[in-house]
């Protein structure tokens, strides 16, 4: 069984009379890195919504098809039974980050399981280790930079412990250290077996990637090295 | 110093907080609201405050204790007049006195308020869920505290916007100026219901409210000091109750 198995996937928003997805088929093998590429606008981070179940579950239209995780079809779990199977990194790391501390940050997710204290702790720190970002633990995230806030957005996922892993466009507000922090902590967690899928607008962060396809007409198809 | 030293539970200065406001609404006497207001900036000072930088905040807000009185004044019926134009009371004992009322129970509330900025946002929240004030409440509170910097970093931006395109608010008239700065509502609205929306599905993509109860990293322990403050507080409330009534 794939982590990841998208089947005939159409998307429509509402008021919209174009497909932004057009009977999209992807499948995602374990402990592969798939980065998908394509213009502005196209619908990157539409497939994102979809294949961690923002849509249909948050954002509303018209979807036909199916995304599995694991087998189960995104439409039958909640979101927080997605959470502990698929976590996703978001554009901006202000949107995401809400607490008064990086612990806080992290312990977030665990807490909302109602995971027992000791545990917590062991996630956070060892969430933390994970990004490096250990030293910073009692530090107030918005004193952060870029790529430290994002580090600290990634480790709130990690705490959750998914086995797959969304990168929205997580460099695209970043600068080149934040990115360099990114991409090789995306290699670790491929190492550690995850399955990760990465939108990407900047061609140079696609090396970190097993396979990259990109998204035109509402489907995917492999990379030829240009996007028009 | 030793004020930094004695560590309470953010429970204990809600409760501080509630006795000294509840006080202020209560009572009328002049002179026992000044005690509580005394009261109260002790209070901010024992758990680390700065009472006296308070207060020189306090004083920016001069003019409007000033109107005010004025106001209280002119429309409280009865009371001797103080001062007269045209046979028409401008001040009276009465309102001098309500309106002397009025700014010191607002000095006393916000002294009070003062009391909390003393604790950590963290577990203020935290005193709250332990408190069983349910956890999504307490959540709107922290989310609000921490936003509110961040919005206002947006009506600042969308004010440079606005300068930038050539309008210069200083020098415009204010009725103009006043609709300039409705201009602003509908990008700040979009804006925030944006950040709120993006927001809410990055918390639910980490479990929140997965189940009706939440487990915390860090719980807060009441010590021995908390009680005795709590208990002191008790005592205090009784008393100002006692000698205000006895003062009627």
């Amino acid at each position: 069984m794939n982590p990841i198995e998208v089947k005939n996937l159409s998307f429509q928003y509402e008021k919209n009379t174009r497909k932004i997805l057009d009977n999209l088929e992807l499948t995602v093998a374990a402990g592969e890195i798939v980065a998908i590429v394509g213009l502005s606008g196209i619908g990157k981070s539409t497939l994102c919504y979809c294949l961690s179940g923002i849509i249909p579950h948050v954002y509303g239209g018209i979807m036909t098809g199916h995304v599995y995780l694991n087998g189960r079809d995104t439409r039958d779990l909640t979101l927080p039974q997605i959470a502990t199977t698929l976590g996703i990194v978001f554009q901006n790391p202000d949107n995401q980050l809400f607490s008064f501390t990086v612990e806080d940050e992290v312990a977030f997710g665990p807490e909302n399981l109602c995971l027992p204290p000791e545990e917590i702790e062991c996630r956070v720190t060892d969430a933390l280790e994970k990004v490096g970002m250990l030293k910073f633990r009692h530090a107030n995230p918005q004193q952060l930079s870029g790529g430290q806030r994002q580090l600290i957005a990634l480790a709130s996922v990690l705490s959750l412990q998914p086995e797959i892993l969304i990168f929205d466009e997580a460099m695209s507000q970043i600068d080149r250290r934040g990115k360099k922090m990114i991409l090789e902590m995306m290699l670790k967690l491929k190492a550690e077996g995850r399955t990760i899928v990465m939108i990407e607008h900047d061609l140079e962060n696609l090396f970190v990637a097993d396979r990259v396809l990109v998204l035109k007409d509402g489907r995917l198809a492999p990379f030829a090295g240009k996007l028009s | 110093m030793w004020a930094k030293m004695i560590c309470l539970d953010p429970r204990t200065k809600l409760f501080m907080v509630l006795t000294v406001s509840s006080l202020a609404v209560f009572i009328t006497n002049l002179s026992l609201l000044l005690c509580v207001l005394l009261l109260a900036l002790a209070a901010v000072a024992f758990t680390g405050g700065n009472p006296l930088g308070l207060l020189k905040k306090l004083k920016k807000f001069l003019l409007i204790f000033v109107v005010i009185v004025f106001v209280q004044s002119i429309f409280t019926k009865g009371g001797q007049p103080v001062w007269q134009v045209l046979n028409f009371t401008v001040v009276s004992d009465l309102g001098l006195v309500r309106g002397l009322q009025m700014i010191l129970r607002f000095f006393i509330i916000i002294s009070s308020a003062a009391i909390m900025t003393t604790a950590k946002p963290r577990e203020i929240i935290q005193g709250l869920v332990q408190c069983k004030i349910p956890y999504e409440l307490a959540f709107m509170v922290t989310i609000a505290i921490r936003f509110l910097p961040i919005l206002r970093d947006e009506v600042n931006d969308i004010l440079t916007a606005i300068q930038l395109r050539g309008v210069n608010l200083k020098q415009i008239p204010l009725m103009k100026r006043l609709k300039t700065y409705a201009y602003l509502i509908m990008p700040m609205i979009t804006s925030v219901l944006l950040k709120a929306q993006e927001l809410s599905v990055a918390m639910e993509m980490r479990a929140f409210r997965a189940y009706p109860r939440r487990t915390s990293l860090r719980t807060l322990k009441m010590q021995k000091q908390d009680y005795l403050i709590i208990a002191l507080c008790f005592f205090v409330f009784l008393l100002v109750v006692v000698l205000a009534l006895k003062i009627k």
